[in-house]
């Protein structure tokens, strides 16, 4: 455990070739995993050891430890101010955008530490992608745009060639090519907030990430879309690690396979209570406050 | 039924109707002692300025030698003025940017100590700008010139470009920068590909009100630019401005030819200034309306 008072983590660019290594040693837990997940039938993504966080001198969260499985949808659910948006933030370092916030502990994606100060937190930020709560496309560019300009500033994609391949087929895999095909050069503001969502995650997969951090991202939605939403990850989790932060039991139960319960503890810091396969946990959790949050009873 | 919708909504009682009528009246009337400056300025220089404006000669002749003679135009200040003016555009509104993106985006101790110096000249009286530059290159050049005004210019337009520029950028909705970065975009292909097309109408609201300002001014120009009565386009040379030729024929206001000159050539400064204006506010409203109809 680390004392509050522990100066914040040290951010350094990343060389490409120390870039490289990492994606090599990557591979190379990657390689190992694959065994491992033969032994106990458990690929993990995402490890969380000792994880705290703070804005100011106020802990938000407190010694998360968890797991989190590869190819599954991880639902975090629990009452306001249990830290469930900063924990999801601290998964991609976007908690230390913040001015004041700092965390200390350990996150490692595929065995490699995060906060390794090698890494650069924008290549951690393209590998690990976000959506957010409120939709939110870049208003001056087109549907289009919205898709291929991340990618093609990151270097990902180049010539219009390629870059029509990727729009199209990250708007699909976003269940919104049919929608918008024939509007690609619209604003990407002019869609409904349910078409702006998903226009957001086809924006993030064009990064060709491997996990997908949700919070809330239906909160801001009516329930067609949010239905809409929740489809398209399921269809998603083949290929990605889903992470979503919801407020909502019943979504949380319709689309996860694991859940973690989070609570707020006397220290008003968010705390991991349970986090157990998501029937279990609903029917039969272990601990009783994880059994009144699910039944309704506070929170 | 009346009787009872009375009693559901309360008719507003007369003393409170006349307290609203009350401030109804004093917000107009402070709205047209407001305004009153305003036409008054314009249309004494518009009903003084427009017959020397109309004649074909004041824009494309130089004044004459001598002031108190008659004829001639302010050709020479009118190219002088846009000259000068562009070319400080072209110094300043790039610095400004660039300052207004490094305290944004950068920040710490070197932005904070870059923005209280623009804030200090932002408050330098324009006259000790134009002895600043006189002292720094008129002085070493030996000579007056118009890139010497230039410089003063660009010195009075920095802070307004800046200012406005880096409140623009400040406004850049949260959930949109953190997109941003959560897309991984490094910190200036964000503020340039998304933050500035966001703030664009405001960036250029603040370049116009620059130039609005630096066209204007006479002071930074009295000990750089000088002033001269031929046609010139080169910048080494002393050059003549439209304030400048307001300030020397104002000053010669006893003949009528004159005072005629001072005041078509303030006519023709205020239409330039607005025409600016216009121009900005269109080209930003035409893009704002292509981005929302895209």
């Amino acid at each position: 455990m680390t004392a509050p008072s522990d100066q914040p983590r040290a951010t350094m660019s990343l060389s490409p070739a120390t870039l490289q290594g990492l994606e090599a040693r990557a591979a190379a837990v990657d390689e190992s995993d694959v065994t491992a997940t033969q032994a106990d039938d458990v690929d993990l993504a995402i490890t969380v050891r000792d994880l705290s966080a703070w804005y100011g001198a106020r802990r938000v969260i407190r010694d998360v430890s968890m797991d989190i499985r590869a190819n599954a949808i991880t639902a975090i659910i629990g009452p306001s101010g249990s830290g469930k948006s900063t924990l999801l933030r601290c998964l991609d370092r976007m908690h230390e955008v913040v001015p004041g916030a700092r965390s200390s502990g350990t996150v490692s994606y595929q065995g490699v530490d995060i906060y390794d100060p090698r890494i650069e937190p924008a290549a951690v930020r393209r590998t690990i992608g976000m959506v957010f709560q409120q939709p939110n496309p870049f208003p001056t560019m087109s549907i289009y745009d919205n898709v291929a300009a991340p990618a093609r500033f990151n270097g990902l994609v180049k010539g219009k060639a390629a870059q029509d391949e990727l729009v199209e087929r990250c708007l699909r895999q976003a269940a919104l090519w049919d929608e918008v095909k024939d509007k690609l050069g619209h604003g990407g503001t002019s869609l409904s907030g349910g078409q702006q969502q998903r226009l957001c995650i086809a924006r993030t997969l064009a990064l060709q990430p491997k996990v997908l951090l949700m919070d809330e991202p239906c909160s801001a939605l009516d329930p067609i879309a949010t239905l809409q939403v929740e489809e398209l990850m399921s269809t998603l989790k083949a290929d990605y690690t889903i992470i979503i932060v919801t407020h909502n039991m019943q979504q949380a139960s319709r689309v996860s396979d694991v859940t973690a319960f989070f609570n707020m503890g006397e220290d008003r810091a968010g705390y991991l209570v349970e986090s157990d396969a998501t029937r279990t946990l609903f029917t039969n959790p272990k601990n009783q406050l994880t059994e009144d949050y699910v039944s309704g009873r506070f929170g | 039924m009346a009787s009872d919708a009375v009693v559901v909504f309360a008719p507003t009682s007369r003393w409170r109707r006349r307290k609203a009528n009350l401030f109804a009246f004093l917000a107009a009337f402070a709205f047209v002692l407001a305004l009153i400056p305003l036409v008054a300025v314009f249309g004494y220089i518009f009903v003084n300025g427009i017959h020397s404006l109309l004649s074909v000669d004041f824009l494309i002749q130089d004044p004459p030698a001598d002031l108190s003679a008659t004829g001639g135009g302010v050709r020479n200040a009118l190219i002088g003025t846009l000259e000068m003016t562009g070319l400080a555009s072209l110094i300043a509104v790039p610095i400004g940017l660039a300052v207004a993106i490094f305290a944004i985006e950068v920040g710490g101790g070197l932005a904070r100590g870059a923005r209280f110096l623009i804030d200090v000249l932002a408050g330098l009286p324009s006259i000790v700008v134009g002895i600043f530059v006189y002292a720094s290159v008129v002085v070493t050049q030996g000579h007056f010139s118009g890139l010497a005004g230039s410089l003063a210019l660009a010195i009075v337009m920095l802070p307004v470009v800046t200012v406005s520029a880096e409140e623009i950028l400040r406004l850049t909705p949260r959930p949109i920068a953190e997109g941003a970065r959560a897309l991984g975009l490094a910190r200036w292909r964000a503020v340039l590909s998304v933050f500035v097309p966001i703030g664009l109408s405001g960036i250029v609201t603040g370049i116009l009100l620059g130039v609005s300002r630096a066209i204007g001014e006479t002071a930074p120009l009295i000990f750089t630019s000088l002033g001269n009565n031929f046609f010139t386009l080169d910048i080494n040379q002393p050059m003549q401005a439209l304030p400048l030729l307001i300030y020397r024929n104002a000053l010669n206001s006893g003949f009528a030819t004159a005072r005629d000159r001072a005041f078509g050539a303030a006519l023709l400064l205020i239409i330039i200034v607005f025409g600016f204006n216009l121009v900005g506010r269109w080209l930003t409203a035409r893009r704002r309306l292509a981005g929302s109809s895209r």
